[in-house]
């Protein structure tokens, strides 16, 4: 099974602890084709059963409006149960407001300065 | 008095001068130029700009991508209202145009069913005079609808004129014409106010808050009370009942058109307080509603003062 996947602008990694985590490269710009392209490579890589999600937000500069409604709908919430986004610029701290405060995903999602503090509310809340 | 202030400004942070007279100025970044152009912009409803952003991914970098995102946001939102707006305004012309085209045909209706009954002249126990007081309830309950949707659609700000008008004299005369099945009492604290208003308008807004207090009351006696208070600058009128009452989350829904929220079986059409909302707020002034369930209903609406248009 494959536990590991790059595209131009993201890398997406299942962990030991069955965490999708998923990284941004530096200086991405997301439109709607790079957030379908991760939700269908996110689908695939945990088997359409949802999982806990880490996001680093950290590298992106800029998520377009069409992206971000892509990224707060059922179609993208049905591959994790919840989501840890983690945003240490001030770019991705703006977007991961944005995104929480106007999208409204649809599962549990909370933004976290470091990874630590979200894989920690990821487990925390995932039955053993 | 001015202070002089001379700063040491360490070499790392480059926005900051090295001296000024009474604070400390900013050398300053263009981009922070750019963003208070965009502000001016959107504050003007214009989304055509985007700020661009450097590669320092900063604070002002996430102000500038904020500021992009908020404008595409308020862009859409600007775009969906306008275009909700549009189709309110043709959706009301259509009702209004149809409520309008209803009525000949209904009157004639009407008529018919009064010559009809005229001619056969059914015996009063037959089922046939049962059937044509039934056709006469429909046919006047689809006139009242028909005649509900035409004043809501006429219920425009343009269009009323306002006088002065004694509110204490409105209210004695829905009481002298209006007839209710029921015991109604009606205190009124102290004296209603003259108002300058469209009379006609407020003849409608009182005698259809009192008539919607009469036709849901659930208690033998209707008790209504009126109260005005003079504010800064407006009367703030409270229609008060002991009916039923409103629950909390219905108190908007009551004041939308054809809303059918009332769980009993009275006959409505959920014209009249629309139309109400309508006229008072075209005109500037508000109405609400503050009730819990078997707690009885007060209705609020507000009128400017006569000083404040003179004034």
């Amino acid at each position: 099974m494959v536990q590991l996947k790059e595209t131009k602008k993201i890398r997406f990694r299942i962990g030991p602890d069955n965490v999708l985590y998923t990284e941004c490269f530096p200086n991405t710009l997301m439109t709607l084709e790079d957030g379908k392209e991760s939700t269908r490579i996110s689908a695939e890589l945990v088997n359409f059963q949802p999982r806990p999600l880490l996001c680093d937000l950290t590298n992106v500069v800029k998520m377009t409006q069409e992206c971000r409604r892509h990224f707060a709908s059922a179609e993208h919430a049905a591959t994790f149960s919840r989501a840890a986004l983690v945003v240490t610029s001030p770019i991705s701290r703006v977007i991961g407001n944005f995104f929480l405060g106007l999208n409204k995903p649809v599962k549990p999602t909370r933004l976290f300065t470091n990874k630590e503090d979200g894989l920690q509310w990821l487990m925390e809340r995932e039955p053993k | 008095m001015f202070h002089k202030y001379v700063y040491e400004i360490p070499l790392m942070n480059k926005y900051w001068s090295i001296h000024g007279d009474t604070q400390p100025s900013h050398k300053e970044d263009p981009r922070l130029h750019a963003i208070l152009d965009m502000i001016g912009k959107v504050a003007a409803l214009d989304f055509s700009t985007t700020l661009s952003t450097s590669d320092r991914n900063d604070m002002v970098d996430a102000i500038a991508v904020g500021l992009n995102m908020l404008s595409e946001e308020l862009n859409t939102s600007v775009v969906e209202k306008s275009k909700l707006d549009e189709v309110n305004t043709k959706l009301e012309k259509f009702a209004y145009t149809t409520a309008h085209d209803l009525k000949s045909p209904l009157n004639s209706i009407a008529g018919i069913v009064n010559l009809l009954e005229l001619t056969i002249r059914p015996n009063a126990t037959s089922e046939v005079a049962d059937y044509l007081q039934r056709l006469k309830a429909t046919v006047d309950k689809m006139k009242n609808l028909v005649q509900g949707i035409l004043e809501y659609s006429k219920a425009d700000a343009e269009k009323i004129e306002r006088i002065e008008t004694d509110l204490n004299k409105v209210f004695f005369e829905i009481v002298e014409t209006d007839q209710f099945l029921q015991e109604v009492k009606v205190k009124i604290i102290g004296l209603l106010p003259v108002v300058f208003f469209n009379r006609s308008a407020i003849y409608q807004i009182f005698r259809n808050l009192i008539s919607n207090a009469v036709k849901y009351s659930d208690k033998e006696v209707c008790e209504l009370q009126i109260e005005s208070t003079e504010m800064k600058d407006h009367y703030l009128i409270s229609i008060n009942d002991n009916g039923p009452g409103i629950a909390p989350e219905n108190h908007d829904e009551i004041f939308k058109l054809f809303n059918k929220t009332s769980t009993t079986k009275i006959d409505s059409h959920g014209v009249g307080l629309a139309m109400i909302k309508r006229i008072l707020e075209a005109s500037g002034e508000r109405i609400w509603v503050e009730s819990s369930l078997g707690n009885g209903a007060t209705f609020f609406f507000t009128i400017k003062r006569l000083k404040t248009f003179n004034n």
